[in-house]
C-alpha cells in the first residue's frame, strides 16, 4: 500500500545515521584497543583510524539529532517520537524539552555529550588517547545501541525513535493511504516538563553523567597498561568537572521541583534523585582521595574503587530510572520500553570490565604500608571518603529496595516516612563530613604538629559555638540534631574562611575552601528551609473536625471562598477569581501581610495555576513570591469542577405570584420586583413581537438587585381573535416571567416567575508554605560551583606544568 | 593491623547497619488484613476505588478530610480516612496505593498515591475522531 503524504526521507536518513553512528563506535572500539595494545608507528596509524571513526560516529551522532529536532519541528506526527512527545500548541522552547523527554532523546543527548568530551579528550590527552577513547568508544557502543531499534536473534536491540506511527501501533486508521490526514495533532508534551528548568535541566545532567566516564576511562587506562600513578594528574581536573557538573544538574532538577512540583519542596528522597545523588557523592569521595594520593601516595587503591564505582553507579542509577523496575515507587521514571535486559547487560559489562580488572591488578597496585599519621591531612580525607562512600550506600541500599524485591521475591515497599528515615542517617553523616573539611584543612599532609593543630582549632572552635548559640534563637532550631548540624555548618564556614583569609595572595588555590564555603552554605539553607518551613494555611476556619486532633495537625490545605478575605498566619488572604490561558488556569490570590495590630502592611498577588488536565487530573504549579530571606509558596490543591454545573437546568422551578395594584413589591431571595402597572406602550422589542395584534398590555416590572435595576414586561396580547402571553426574561436580573391573567382594572395581575440558577459559588482549596532561608541553599550551589571551577583550572594548570616538564625532560 | 583497617571493619559493621535500618524502616505491600493485625505498623495497601460505596468530601465543611472505601486485592473493602484534599478525578482512578495505617476498622492514610490512564504513557490513537472526520467526507478511499 502507498501512503500519501509521509515524509519517509527524514527517516530513513535518521536511520542511516543510527547505523553509522553504532558501527562507526565499533570500529572506534576495535582502532583504539589494537591502539592501545600495538607498539610504535603500528599503533600510531590505529589510533589515526579510532580518531576517524570516531568522528564519524560523532557525524552519525549529530545527523540523528538534527533529523530529529527536524522531525519534532516540522510537526511530522507520521513519526511515533514526535507525535507522542509534542504538538502544534507546544512553544518553540519546549520543542527542545520534547526532543528529550522520551527515552531514546534522552540517550541521544548522552550518547552527543560523550562524543563531545570524546573529541576534547581526543586531542588533549596524548600519551592516553587509545586507552581512554577505547573506554569511550565502548561506551557509545553501548548507547549508539540504544537506538538501533532491530532485532537480532528475536530480540529487540534499542529502540530507535524514527519508527513510523504506523509501525509503532496496530490500529484501523492505518489501513487508509491518507490516514495523515486524520492525524493533525500530536499527544503532547507532559505539561509538568513544560518549565524553563525542564529545558536547561537534562543537558546539564546529562553532561555531568556523561563527564563521569573521564576518571573512570583513566582509572581503567591506568589499570591496563599497568601505570598506575601518573593517569590521576589528567584525570583530577576532569573528576572535578564531573562532580561541579553533576552537582549543578541535580540542584536544577531540585529547583525544577520546587518551582512546578507540588510536593512542597525541592527534595523528596525520591529515587530518581537519588540515583543521580549517589554517584555524585562516590565521585566528591574519589576527589578527595585523589588528592591525599597526588601528595603522599595513600589511597591508592581507593581511588581506583571509587572512580569505578561512581561510573558504575551512573548506569545502575539508568538501570534504576528506565527499566521501570521503580514503578510506583517514584514519580517520574521512564517507561519500560523493555530495554532492561540490554540495560543489564551494558551494566554487567562495565562491572566485569571495572571490577574484573581492578582484581587482576589488585596486587600489583602501590600500596603503602606505613601506617597513616593521626594528625595528617590525608588521614583525615580518607575518613572523610569513607564517611561519603557510607552516606552513599545508604541512599543506594534504601532506593533499591524494588530491585532488592525483584531479586529475593520480597514485598518490601520504601520507608513510608523517607524522609525521617534518610535523615537520621544523612544528618550525623553531614556534621561529621562538615566538621572535617575543618579539621582536614587546618592538617598538614604527612605530618602536622598537633599542638600546633589544636591551637588553630580553637579559633573556629568558639567562634562557631558563639554563632551557634546566637543564631539559635532567632532561627528557632532547638532540637539537638539540627543544633549539632548548625553547629558543624558555623564550624566549617569559619574554618574554610580563615583558610581562604590566609590563602588570600594565593586565591588560585584555594578552591577546596570555596568549595567547603559553599557546601556548608548549602546545608545551612537545607537545615533552615526544612526545620523552619512553616506551613502558612492552616485551616483556622474554626470549624469543628470532630473525628481526632490528628485531623487538626494535618489540616494543610484551605478553602478560599471568592472574593472572602480568610486570615492565615500572618496573612489576609483572598481568592479573586480564575482566568484560563489554555492550557493553564491561573487563579488569582491576594495576599495582604498583617503587621501586630492586625492591619496589613504590604500586599502582593501570587498566580497559582493548574491545568485540568484530562488525563492525568489535576496538576497544579505553584506560584512562590521570593523574598530575600524567604520564600512564600502557594499551589492550588483542589478547585471547584466548574464543569459539573454545566448541565444543570438554567431556571429553577416557576412559582406562581399574584400582584395586586400599582407599587406592589415582590421579594425574591435574589431580587426585588416592584409592580409599576399595566402600559400599553410597549419597549420596541415587545412591540416588534406583537405587530398587528389587537390589543397588546405590558405588564411593567422594575427588577432590583446586586446586579441594578432592570425593566421587564411580559405582554399578554389578543391577536387574530387568540390569546398570546408573551414571557420577558432577563439574564442579569436572572428571572424568567410570564403571565398566566391579567385584570386591567383593577391592575392585578398573575403571573409566574421563575429564578435562574445560581452559579457555583467559587472556591479554591490551596496550600501555602513559607521556606526561610532558601535562597542560602541557592547561593550554597553557586559558591560550591565557583569552588569547584576554581579547583578545576587550578588543577588543569598543574597538569599542563608536568606536562611540560616532562616534555622538557624528555 | 593498620588504623586505616580497623576503619574499613567499622565501616563495613556501619554499612550492615545502614542496611539492618533500611529493612526496619521500610514499610510493606499488604492487604488490609496485614494491616489489621499489626495497627502499630504503616503499610502500603494496593487496590482499588470500592465504588459501590460514597466517598465524602465537602470542601466547604473541611477541606482536609476525604473519606472513601477501598478494595485491596485481596477483596477486603475498608474505609479510608485521609486528612488532606481529595486528589482530583480520584473517580477515574484505576489502582490506588494507599500509606498508613489502621486504626480500628478505618484505615488512616498519611499518602495516596493513584494511578490514572496517563495520556503520556499510554499509546492510544483517538477512533472516534478519525470516524468523524471520515463521516463529513473529507475521504476515506478504499486500499
Amino acid at each position: 500500500m502507498e501512503y500519501v503524504g509521509e515524509n519517509l526521507w527524514a527517516g530513513n536518513l535518521g536511520h542511516a545515521a543510527v547505523l553509522l553512528s553504532f558501527c562507526a563506535s565499533l570500529l572506534a572500539f576495535i582502532s583504539y584497543v589494537f591502539g592501545t595494545f600495538k607498539k610504535g608507528d603500528e599503533a600510531n596509524s590505529w589510533r589515526k583510524l579510532g580518531r576517524m571513526a570516531f568522528w564519524a560516529h560523532g557525524i552519525g551522532v549529530i545527523s540523528i539529532v538534527m533529523v530529529l529536532f527536524y522531525i519534532i519541528y516540522n510537526h511530522l506526527y507520521e513519526y511515533h517520537y514526535a507525535w507522542s512527545h509534542a504538538s502544534r500548541a507546544l512553544p518553540v522552547k519546549y520543542i527542545i524539552s520534547a526532543f528529550w523527554e522520551g527515552q531514546e532523546g534522552s540517550f541521544l543527548l548522552w550518547t552527543f555529550w560523550h562524543f563531545v568530551i570524546g573529541v576534547v579528550l581526543m586531542y588533549s590527552t596524548r600519551y592516553w588517547e587509545s586507552p581512554v577513547m577505547g573506554v569511550v568508544s565502548l561506551a557509545q557502543i553501548a548507547l549508539s545501541s540504544m537506538l538501533l531499534g532491530v532485532y537480532i536473534l528475536g530480540y529487540k536491540v534499542g529502540s530507535s525513535p524514527f519508527i513510523l506511527l504506523r509501525e509503532a501501533m496496530q490500529a484501523p486508521i492505518f489501513a487508509n493511504p491518507n490516514y495523515l490526514d486524520f492525524i493533525t495533532d500530536g499527544n503532547g508534551l507532559n505539561p509538568l516538563l513544560q518549565n524553563p528548568w525542564m529545558v536547561i535541566h537534562p543537558p546539564v545532567l546529562f553532561l555531568g553523567f556523561a563527564s563521569v566516564i573521564v576518571p573512570f576511562a583513566f582509572a581503567i587506562a591506568g589499570l591496563v597498561k599497568g601505570e598506575y600513578r601518573n593517569w590521576l594528574t589528567p584525570a583530577l581536573p576532569w573528576s572535578l568537572f564531573a562532580v561541579m557538573i553533576l552537582g549543578t544538574g541535580i540542584m536544577m532538577g531540585a529547583a525544577w521541583a520546587y518551582e512546578s512540583l507540588n510536593f512542597g519542596g525541592y527534595w523528596a528522597w525520591d529515587p530518581v534523585e537519588n540515583a543521580s545523588l549517589v554517584p555524585w557523592i562516590t565521585l566528591i569521595g574519589a576527589v578527595h582521595v585523589m588528592h591525599a594520593f597526588k601528595k603522599t601516595g595513600n589511597s591508592l587503591p581507593t581511588t581506583f574503587v571509587l572512580v569505578i564505582v561512581s561510573f558504575i553507579l551512573i548506569l545502575y542509577a539508568t538501570f534504576l530510572t528506565r527499566s521501570g523496575i521503580l514503578g510506583e515507587s517514584s514519580v517520574h521514571s521512564f517507561t519500560d520500553l523493555g530495554m532492561s535486559g540490554q540495560l543489564l547487560v551494558f551494566l554487567f559489562a562495565f562491572i566485569f570490565l571495572g571490577v574484573g580488572l581492578l582484581i587482576y591488578r589488585w596486587k600489583a597496585l602501590p600500596k603503602s604500608d606505613k601506617d597513616e599519621n593521626t594528625y595528617s591531612r590525608e588521614f583525615w580525607l580518607f575518613i572523610g571518603t569513607l564517611i561519603l562512600s557510607l552516606s552513599a550506600f545508604q541512599v543506594l541500599a534504601s532506593t533499591s529496595i524494588p530491585v532488592i524485591n525483584k531479586i529475593l521475591g520480597t514485598n518490601l515497599a520504601p520507608p513510608a516516612d523517607p524522609i525521617a528515615h534518610y535523615n537520621r542517617w544523612q544528618l550525623p553523616m553531614a556534621v561529621l563530613i562538615m566538621a572535617f573539611t575543618t579539621l582536614g584543612q587546618y592538617l598538614k599532609y604527612k605530618k602536622s604538629d598537633s599542638k600546633v593543630f589544636y591551637k588553630a582549632l580553637i579559633l573556629p572552635t568558639v567562634v562557631a559555638g558563639v554563632l551557634t548559640i546566637a543564631s539559635m534563637i532567632p532561627l528557632k532550631i532547638y532540637a539537638w540534631p539540627y543544633v549539632m548540624l548548625l553547629f558543624a555548618s558555623w564550624f566549617s564556614l569559619t574554618g574554610n574562611f580563615d583558610v581562604l583569609r590566609k590563602q588570600f595572595k594565593k586565591l588560585s588555590s584555594a578552591g577546596a575552601a570555596v568549595a567547603h564555603i559553599g557546601f556548608a552554605l548549602m546545608m545551612v539553607g537545607v537545615l533552615i528551609s526544612s526545620a523552619n518551613k512553616q506551613v502558612v494555611s492552616l485551616n483556622n476556619s474554626g470549624l469543628s473536625y470532630g473525628e481526632n486532633f490528628n485531623a487538626q495537625q494535618n489540616a494543610e490545605n484551605v478553602l478560599l471562598w471568592k472574593n472572602d478575605p480568610t486570615v492565615m498566619n500572618d496573612y489576609r488572604v483572598t481568592y479573586l477569581g480564575d482566568s484560563i490561558a489554555e492550557p493553564n488556569h491561573y487563579y488569582k490570590v491576594f495576599y495582604e501581610r498583617l503587621d501586630a495590630q492586625g492591619n496589613p502592611s504590604y500586599s502582593f498577588t501570587l498566580y497559582p495555576n493548574a491545568q485540568i488536565n484530562p488525563k492525568m487530573g489535576l496538576i497544579a504549579n505553584p506560584d512562590t513570591k521570593h523574598y530575600l530571606w524567604h520564600d512564600l509558596y502557594t499551589h492550588v490543591t483542589q478547585v471547584i469542577d466548574k464543569e459539573a454545573y454545566k448541565d444543570r437546568p438554567k431556571w429553577q422551578d416557576a412559582k406562581t405570584i399574584t400582584l395586586k395594584g400599582k407599587g406592589d413589591t415582590l421579594m425574591l431571595a435574589e431580587n426585588l420586583v416592584i409592580f409599576e402597572g399595566m402600559s400599553m406602550q410597549l419597549s420596541e422589542e415587545m412591540a416588534q413581537k406583537v405587530k398587528g395584534a389587537e390589543v397588546a398590555v405590558a405588564a411593567k416590572l422594575r427588577v432590583k438587585n446586586v446586579q441594578g435595576e432592570h425593566q421587564l414586561e411580559p405582554v399578554y396580547a389578543i391577536q387574530n381573535g387568540a390569546e398570546f402571553r408573551y414571557d420577558a426574561s432577563n439574564e442579569k436580573a436572572g428571572l424568567k416571567i410570564s403571565l398566566v391573567k391579567i385584570d386591567p382594572k383593577a391592575e392585578t395581575i398573575e403571573f409566574s416567575i421563575a429564578e435562574a440558577t445560581p452559579g457555583p459559588k467559587e472556591y479554591i482549596i490551596m496550600k501555602a508554605i513559607k521556606f526561610p532561608f532558601i535562597n542560602v541553599l541557592w547561593l550554597g550551589t553557586i559558591i560550591l560551583v565557583l569552588g569547584f571551577s576554581m579547583a578545576i583550572m587550578d588543577r588543569y594548570r598543574e597538569a599542563k606544568r608536568l606536562e611540560a616538564r616532562e616534555n622538557v625532560t624528555a | 593491623m593498620k588504623k586505616t583497617h580497623l576503619l574499613l571493619i567499622l565501616l563495613i559493621a556501619v554499612a550492615i547497619g545502614a542496611i539492618i535500618s533500611t529493612v526496619g524502616d521500610s514499610s510493606s505491600y499488604e492487604n488490609f488484613q496485614i494491616a489489621a493485625a499489626n495497627p502499630e505498623r504503616e503499610y502500603h495497601v494496593v487496590g482499588t476505588l470500592a465504588r459501590v460505596e460514597e466517598m465524602e468530601y465537602n470542601p466547604e465543611q473541611d477541606a482536609n478530610l476525604f473519606k472513601f472505601y477501598l478494595q485491596d486485592n485481596a477483596g477486603d473493602v475498608k474505609q479510608v480516612v485521609f486528612y488532606g484534599t481529595k486528589p482530583q478525578d480520584f473517580e477515574r482512578s484505576e489502582q490506588v496505593v494507599i500509606v498508613g495505617q489502621m486504626e480500628g476498622e478505618q484505615f488512616t492514610a498519611q499518602k495516596i498515591l493513584t494511578k490514572c490512564p496517563s495520556k503520556y504513557t499510554e499509546d492510544e490513537i483517538k477512533i472516534e475522531e478519525f470516524e468523524e472526520h471520515t463521516a463529513t467526507g473529507k475521504g476515506p478511499a478504499t486500499s
